[in-house]
């Protein structure tokens, strides 16, 4: 199997997953977190769950999971699960883009990091 | 109670999410491998590839991995912040491969640890980066 067909559903299931991180995160958002207590975390659980990003999300989720199974049987899980960790490179444009969030200097220097990484990790599995 | 103060308690649940994570990629390979040799090349096969994972014992074994590792993950993040949390739990990205040479055979070079050992940093730095906190271990 192919490397860069296997790297391009790699991107897909980290690209799923960050949809469900960002969708999980404005909804987190949009209530406001008071946990003091086990009864107030059970209502915020409850009210986060009647939201329809939440489930937008868990969608995502469940895709990302079906894509990586289908990327373990045929990759090595060394190589995937090192390859995987794009997902923070896509978080962290995710969250600058639509959570209007600050990315620092400091944070692309450790993506720039993290792309190198994936790059020899590809090249000595090709 | 200050936050970011680092108990032995706080630090055993440190190391169980990277356990744990471990545990859970192992189990999610071992559920795939048995449907390796399926070629999916439209829709059809890929549902039946899905139906037949479904089955696997190593499946569920790794999702119930991963609803622990989110009760644990998220007692610790009420506790430290993301960025002093993330990088105790990036051992993953050394364990996972450990594990695949052992249980699982694959083959790790040289070039492959270079990687790791690139990204790791990267995961390190990038998490870092999202609050400058003093960490203090008692």
């Amino acid at each position: 199997m192919n490397v860069l067909f296997i790297l391009s559903l790699i991107v897909i299931t980290s690209l799923f997953d960050t949809i469900n991180q960002l969708f999980l995160k404005t909804s987190i958002n949009s209530l406001d977190l008071n946990i003091r207590s086990v009864k107030n975390v059970l209502s915020f659980i409850f009210r986060l769950i009647t939201l329809p990003k939440v489930w937008i999300g868990f969608i995502f989720s469940a895709l990302s999971l079906c894509v990586w199974l289908f990327v373990l049987s045929k990759a090595d899980l060394n190589y995937a699960f090192s390859a995987d960790s794009m997902h923070y490179i896509f978080i962290a444009l995710g969250s600058r883009i639509f959570l209007e969030e600050k990315v620092g200097l400091k944070r692309w220097i450790g993506t720039i990091f993290i792309i190198v990484g994936i790059i020899l990790i590809t090249w000595s599995n090709r | 109670m200050s936050k970011n103060r680092i108990t032995l308690k706080l630090l055993l649940f440190l190391i169980s999410t990277d356990l744990l994570e471990t545990f859970t990629q192992y189990c999610f390979k071992k559920s795939a491998l048995a449907e390796s040799s399926l070629l999916i090349t439209n829709p059809r096969d890929a549902f039946i590839f899905l139906k037949s994972i479904c089955f696997s014992s190593f499946l569920w074994l790794g999702l119930g991995s991963v609803f622990i590792t989110f009760i644990i993950w998220s007692t610790i993040l009420s506790k430290i912040d993301l960025s002093v949390a993330v990088p105790i739990c990036s051992f993953s990205y050394i364990l996972v491969p450990l594990v695949s040479i052992f249980f699982l055979k694959e083959q790790v070079t040289l070039l492959d640890w270079t990687g790791i050992l690139f990204i790791l940093i990267g995961v390190i730095v990038v998490s870092m980066s999202t609050k400058q906190q003093k960490i203090i271990i008692t």
